[in-house]
């Protein structure tokens, strides 16, 4: 693969590429399908991304775990997918990905407080819960730069979970279902991890974690918002 | 002996609600139910039938507003624990059904569909517009929708069919089953599981069929338009039709099928993707051959 010519992609799928080197790459795509495949790629992973439901964080518990952390549901402007669009930034092919991946956790309402959690110190809670923060001791890219974030909302909506069975609003069977699917996918989090470890370039890897990742954390809201469900 | 007074017991406290009010085109029907079942089935006037099997110290209240039905039972301990709910009600209605130990059950709706529950099944047959039906411990289960379908659950699995409209599926551990759809657009997930499509694959659409610890098995309808982009770590790729890979990374490959036009994203981490006609869709003898 051509590296001169795939850190220009982003540019190009901007169309902020001077005409003549839009030209000299499209010819040169014309003969490189690696460079086509990646193009193809990162067209499908920012498709992705701006084909995300912007949805707000669901109702119930949020507002009292967004009093918890400090973060008031009315005080602070939510800038929308839409308005993000608006701004052109150019990035390179892994930080395209990295983007893509970050705007795919954005989905889920939880980003909504991931991105408004103060980092958490040292990130010393991550390596208390479960097999998936074995690997956070030696991420990569992205998710190095996301992970202490994701782990504070994770760890938000986890207490509000653990709130809701201690209080009797949530029954143990379910909390029992709950807590098995979220071994479910934090066991596949750890294999994505170790996968994305040994090819960081895999945008295929990149997505598949990202969207597991954002799975979690719409697990975590949607069980969040089942505590009340008793009252 | 002992079962007899039992059964007298249960006699005595069980009472029988049945309770019809007339309702105008437009107006929703709101259920909130605890415990037990609650469903509805379409019927042919304009009005609402609700018959329920609760404890005699549980009341059912059945509240006509200007633009709902709401439909709920208050116990003099509070939360009603146990209600049966067979409900009759105009197949134009829009249905909002919410229960927690609760299976819900719809049958010939026409209008738009919301059932959601923490543990029990969801089963709908009919809906139209938004259909959203949920459920945290139990299979969810649709036939006969059209519209926007968006269906959930956390530890069960999936079946859709005969379904059209834009579809999003769903589920952490459980199979995801589609068939006869009509779709230009779905999405479907599972964490731990297989997934199964058999519908239209149209030109422009998009479609997309992922999980992590399953198979993928996609029926493929002859002279399609399609750009098929192949995703996996652990398994293989079996197409029962000639392909001609075009573009190939360590993990992922596509090709083209006819003009292109649509996209097909096939995506398992651990497991299988196959393309298959749609008359070989549950060919075990084909499969069983391909894995020896």
């Amino acid at each position: 693969m051509n590296d001169t010519w795939t850190e220009r992609l982003s540019e190009y799928i901007d169309g902020t590429l001077p005409d003549a080197e839009r030209a000299a790459l499209e010819a040169h795509l014309a003969g490189c399908t690696a460079c086509r495949t990646t193009l193809d790629e990162l067209r499908r992973v920012v498709a992705r991304a701006r084909a995300l439901d912007d949805r707000p964080p669901a109702a119930d518990l949020w507002p009292a775990i967004a009093e918890q952390i400090g973060v008031s549901s009315g005080a602070h402007h939510v800038v929308s997918l839409a308005e993000r669009r608006t701004r052109r930034v150019t990035f390179t092919v892994l930080q395209l990905a990295a983007a893509a991946a970050v705007l795919l956790l954005l989905g889920s309402g939880g980003a909504y407080l991931a991105l408004r959690r103060p980092p958490v110190e040292g990130g010393g809670a991550i390596a208390q819960r479960g097999p998936a923060a074995d690997l956070t001791t030696s991420p990569v890219g992205w998710v190095q730069k996301t992970s202490s974030r994701y782990d504070a909302a994770v760890a938000e909506l986890q207490s509000a979970l653990e709130q809701g069975r201690a209080s009797g609003r949530l029954d143990s069977a379910t909390v029992r279902v709950l807590t098995q699917s979220l071994v479910t996918i934090d066991s596949a989090i750890v294999q994505a991890r170790r996968a994305l470890a040994a090819d960081p370039g895999s945008a295929y890897l990149n997505q598949h974690l990202a969207d597991t990742m954002r799975r979690k954390l719409e697990l975590l809201r949607r069980a969040s918002a089942l505590a009340p469900a008793r009252t | 002996m002992l079962l007899n007074i039992a059964a007298v017991i249960t006699l005595a406290v069980t009472q029988q609600t049945d309770t019809t009010v007339p309702v105008r085109p437009g107006m929703r029907l709101d259920v909130d139910n605890f415990g037990g079942e609650v469903v509805v089935k379409a019927w042919n006037q304009n009005s609402v039938r609700v018959q329920a099997t609760h404890s005699s110290r549980d009341r059912i209240d059945v509240e006509v507003g200007a633009s709902t039905v709401s439909v709920k039972a208050e116990s003099r301990r509070g939360i009603a624990q146990m209600v049966e709910y067979q409900i009759s009600a105009p197949a134009w209605m829009n249905l909002n059904l919410h229960g927690v130990s609760t299976d819900i059950e719809v049958d010939g709706a026409q209008g738009a569909v919301t059932a959601e529950t923490v543990n029990g099944e969801v089963k709908c047959r009919g809906g139209s517009g938004q259909v959203s039906l949920k459920s945290v411990q139990g299979a969810v289960r649709l036939q006969n929708a059209k519209g926007h379908v968006d269906v959930y659950s956390v530890s069960e699995g999936l079946t859709l069919e005969n379904v059209s409209g834009d579809i999003s599926a769903e589920t952490v551990s459980g199979d995801i089953s589609l068939e006869g759809i009509e779709s230009a657009s779905v999405e479907v997930s599972t964490v731990s599981g297989d997934v199964t499509y058999e519908g239209s694959i149209k030109d422009g659409a998009h479609y997309r069929f992922a999980t992590h610890n399953g198979d993928v098995t996609v029926g493929i309808p002859e002279r399609t338009n399609v750009t098929v982009s192949v995703a996996t770590f652990n398994g293989d790729f079996d197409s029962s039709f000639p392909v001609s890979v075009t573009n190939t990374t360590k993990h992922r490959f596509s090709f083209t099928l006819g003009s292109g036009s649509g996209r097909l994203e096939l995506e398992t981490f651990n497991g299988d993707i196959r393309l298959r006609r749609p008359g070989q869709l549950h060919d075990k003898h084909h499969d069983d051959q391909e894995d020896h």
